[in-house]
């Protein structure tokens, strides 16, 4: 259901074009991430990825030369006869994009960081996704830390060998062999024992899968799928009667690429 | 070991009954590669991606298919992780990549003997792949500057033409170009370093 939603909030973000529909979606993800208690890590990404998009965005989009449409002035005023400073079409376009973002970005961590991984491989398996595609899937996110693990701890090892992290650039770039190298040969050598283990446990075995886990729907997956039909009959009638920008006005950014 | 001669054998992997296995465990592994060198040139305070090395890599020691499932997958993961749902478009471009490395390794360019010729390939999958990466850029991320290494070229190239395509073009150029030549230059140094039985996509003709 939390993939479902996210699916779903994610969509109507991207349809439509306003600004004000993207804040009001990302406030709703953002309580339900503190409902969730993962505020503090959702927060921590959004910092790093969408925080320095929306301030780059907004300072170059933003600016006088930024975007074709920029004519309403924001925060400009006149140096030497140049408005400068920033304007309320590239902003607005700016804001719009990154908010988006943020509302995708949340509500897939909702998704990803409250559900466990043996119920996901369960979903996946039940959506009828190829057991192959949902191993892979599951065993990437698991890599993920094993790997990060690893390269800290050769990292430490290549340090106390003399590695100058603050070397010169041409140094720097000859160091990533020293760090990648040992990594993807550590790595590429576990996929073997991997491979044995997955084939002992009848991996390939041409038989139906079965999981120990069987997710089922509650009353507050039912609860949700009935509040996201009424969210997607209010949407449909929002494109039927006001458009794709049904509250933000009077501000000319509404095309893609600009 | 051999029966007859009781010497140690090469430990090659050609066609073994696991073979599928092994491709399928590498893919997580290609991907999860993708996302580790993230982290080094985060160490390193590197200003490129180099998030597509492990997809050339992938393609030169497991072949076209692992490649580009490792490449699109690490896309998908980030998509449904950190970078919100629209990345995964992305990964059409890690597609691409395995593509034209699979081209270039199978004409032989993609090998640390040939140094001519990998410094050539690199350049042309950096310079074809601004194609693809601009076309995503329009349709997916209305064109916006999303790298800060590369947004003082934009803004420049937007303030000159007053095209937001321009800047995304140009920027793409200076930031892909770099980018891929370093990736493929180091997949195909890491790929020299493997050892034969992992090698599961064969030889170049």
């Amino acid at each position: 259901m939390k993939i479902l939603f996210f699916l779903w909030i994610s969509v109507f973000n991207y349809i439509f074009y306003d600004l004000y529909l993207s804040i009001v979606s990302f406030l709703l993800v953002l309580t339900l991430a503190t409902l969730a208690r993962i505020h503090r890590f959702v927060l921590t990404i959004l910092g790093v990825i969408v925080l320095p998009i929306i301030a780059l965005g907004v300072l170059v989009i933003g600016g006088p030369f930024g975007f074709p449409h920029n004519e309403t002035p924001l925060l400009a005023f006149d140096l030497f006869g140049f408005k400068v400073g920033l304007f309320l079409e590239g902003t607005v376009y700016v804001s719009t994009w990154t908010a988006r973002l943020a509302v995708t970005i949340t509500s897939a961590l909702i998704a990803y960081l409250t559900t466990h991984p043996s119920d996901l491989a369960a979903i996946m398996l039940k959506s009828r996704i190829p057991y192959k595609f949902a191993y892979a899937f599951l065993a990437t996110i698991q890599l993920i830390p094993i790997l990060t693990n690893e390269i800290s701890t050769i990292y430490q090892a290549q340090v106390s060998r003399g590695l100058n992290v603050k070397a010169k650039l041409i140094q720097r770039f000859k160091s990533i062999i020293v760090l990648i190298i040992p990594l993807t040969l550590g790595a590429i050598n576990q996929t073997q024992i991997r491979a044995i283990a997955l084939e002992s446990r009848g991996f390939s075995a041409p038989v139906k899968k079965v999981m120990l886990r069987d997710p089922r729907l509650k009353t507050i997956d039912y609860l949700s799928l009935l509040l996201m039909a009424a969210g997607t009959i209010f949407f449909i009638y929002l494109i039927m009667t006001r458009g794709l920008v049904p509250f933000i006005q009077g501000v000319r950014y509404i095309q893609p690429g600009g | 070991m051999s029966a007859e001669t009781g010497k140690i054998e090469p430990a090659a992997v050609v066609k073994p009954s696991g073979f599928v296995i092994l491709q399928i465990v590498l893919i997580p592994v290609i991907a999860a590669l993708n996302y580790v060198t993230g982290v080094i040139i985060n160490i390193l305070k590197l200003p490129l991606f180099m998030d597509t090395w492990a997809t050339m890599f992938g393609t030169v020691v497991a072949g076209l298919w692992v490649g580009a499932a490792g490449g699109f997958l690490y896309n998908i993961v980030m998509a449904f992780t950190v970078w919100g749902l629209p990345a995964w478009v992305w990964g059409f471009i890690n597609i691409y990549i395995a593509i034209i490395t699979w081209v270039f390794w199978r004409i032989g360019w993609v090998t640390v003997k040939k140094p001519v010729k990998l410094l050539v390939a690199g350049i042309l999958v950096g310079v074809t792949n601004v194609a693809p990466v601009t076309a995503i850029s329009w349709l997916v991320f209305g064109l916006l500057p999303t790298y800060a290494g590369t947004a003082p070229i934009y803004a420049a190239i937007l303030a000159t033409t007053n095209s937001m395509l321009w800047a995304s073009v140009g920027s793409s150029i200076i930031a892909e170009i770099p980018d891929k030549l370093i990736s493929l230059i180091l997949a195909a140094v890491v790929a020299s370093r493997m050892p034969a039985r992992f090698t599961l996509g064969g030889r170049p003709s």
